[in-house]
């Protein structure tokens, strides 16, 4: 029974983590391929250890705790640090003013980033 | 030129194809090194230096002459980067600065390393102090260690890392790791043993031949990641502010 929730969860963590590349392989432009990198990774990374985590527990020991506790911390820190890390690229992006897509062709004037921009205010401590 | 070149490589592939066939098999068990050498620490090992990480005791122990030098080669990396890039004040108005001046410090980058940062700190202590038990040591434990305070750099901004680790500071590790390790082995020296024969500290640190070895080992291992992870914190800050330490990422 319990195998059935850990193959569901692992087979949902490879589809996540096949749309992720195709995404990263299709996306037309910057801020969009680190958006489907950033939100497929993490998710397809935390569905896959959660099945792990499953599949240890399923004849519980102390080993057994031990090993789903640190496999638990890797879904913590990845958790924590994958968005963040998606969010520094996309600001460092931003501030250096990588063009975004849009529907519209760019005008032929030269104008590279079409938004208006932005500055934060913010930004001191 | 690029003919001749070609010819080259070719006979000195040739020649290198010729010598492998000397070499013993991978793996083979009946090889030189597999036979006196390795039987001999796997054996032995334990026994002499009460360290179960055979790698460590290899590294740290019997082949310790071999890895002071390499934790050298590090601090001469970080001598060369300061040569090359460091630059005074007075030097520096010769010169016009184009680099990215990130004065902001983002709320999300801010919390984020809050929570890392301290965990990655306790990790690489444990990695260095566990390297006698399991896969880690100096080298490890120093890059994470060293890695830690390159994302406070990175999250904050060098400054704010300067102002807490100051360059003079971070020197005197890069200096003082790799003279721990030579300090320990000259200890032993002064103590009738060889250079870097950890049995000599028995009588200092008041154990047994054995554990003054298993000792020596995290000395020089702790040696190692004091130079290592300033020698990384080192190398950010003058690569980081093309060695201004003013500004920078």
């Amino acid at each position: 029974m319990l195998n059935a929730v850990v193959i569901f969860l692992m087979v949902s963590g490879f589809m996540l983590f096949f749309a992720t590349t195709v995404g990263l392989l299709r996306f037309p432009d910057f801020y969009t391929r680190v958006h489907a990198a950033g939100k497929g990774d993490t998710l397809s990374t935390a569905l896959l250890l959660a099945g792990l985590i499953i599949y240890y527990l399923q004849d519980f020991s102390g080993e057994a705790l031990l090993t789903a506790v640190k496999l638990s911390l890797i879904v913590f820190f990845v958790f924590l640090a994958s968005p963040t890390a998606t969010h520094a690229i996309i600001d460092a992006g931003y501030e250096a003013k990588v063009p975004y897509w849009t529907k519209r062709k760019p005008s032929a004037d030269g104008e590279p980033y079409p938004g208006p921009e932005r500055r934060r205010e913010d930004r001191q401590i | 030129m690029k003919r001749l070149t070609l010819v080259i490589l070719a006979i000195c592939a040739l020649i290198m194809l010729a010598a492998a066939v000397d070499l013993p098999n991978w793996a083979d068990p009946s090889s030189p090194a597999s036979t006196h050498l390795s039987p001999d620490f796997l054996e032995q090992g334990y026994g002499e230096t009460a360290t179960p990480n055979i790698v460590t005791v290899v590294l740290a122990d019997y082949r310790s002459y071999d890895t002071m030098f390499e934790a050298v080669v590090v601090f001469a990396a970080a001598l060369i980067v300061l040569v090359v890039l460091r630059r005074t004040p007075r030097q520096r108005s010769k010169m016009v600065q184009h680099r990215p001046v990130r004065e902001g410090r983002d709320t999300v980058l801010r919390g984020a390393a809050q929570l890392i940062i301290p965990v990655m700190q306790i990790f690489a202590l444990y990695v260095v102090g566990h390297g006698h038990y399991s896969p880690g040591g100096g080298f490890q434990g120093g890059v994470i260690f060293g890695a830690s305070f390159i994302l406070l750099a990175l999250c904050y901004n060098l400054q704010f890392t300067i102002d807490r680790f100051k360059e003079q500071a971070v020197l005197f590790c890069v200096a003082g790791g790799v003279l721990l390790y030579a300090g320990v082995g000259a200890i032993c020296l002064a103590m009738g043993w060889n250079f870097l024969g950890y049995a000599g500290l028995a009588g200092i640190l008041g154990v047994s031949e054995v554990m003054a070895r298993s000792h020596g080992i995290l000395l020089v291992e702790v040696g190692v990641g004091i130079t290592v992870f300033s020698v990384m914190m080192s190398l950010y800050y003058d690569l980081a502010s093309g060695g201004d330490l003013d500004e920078g990422l």
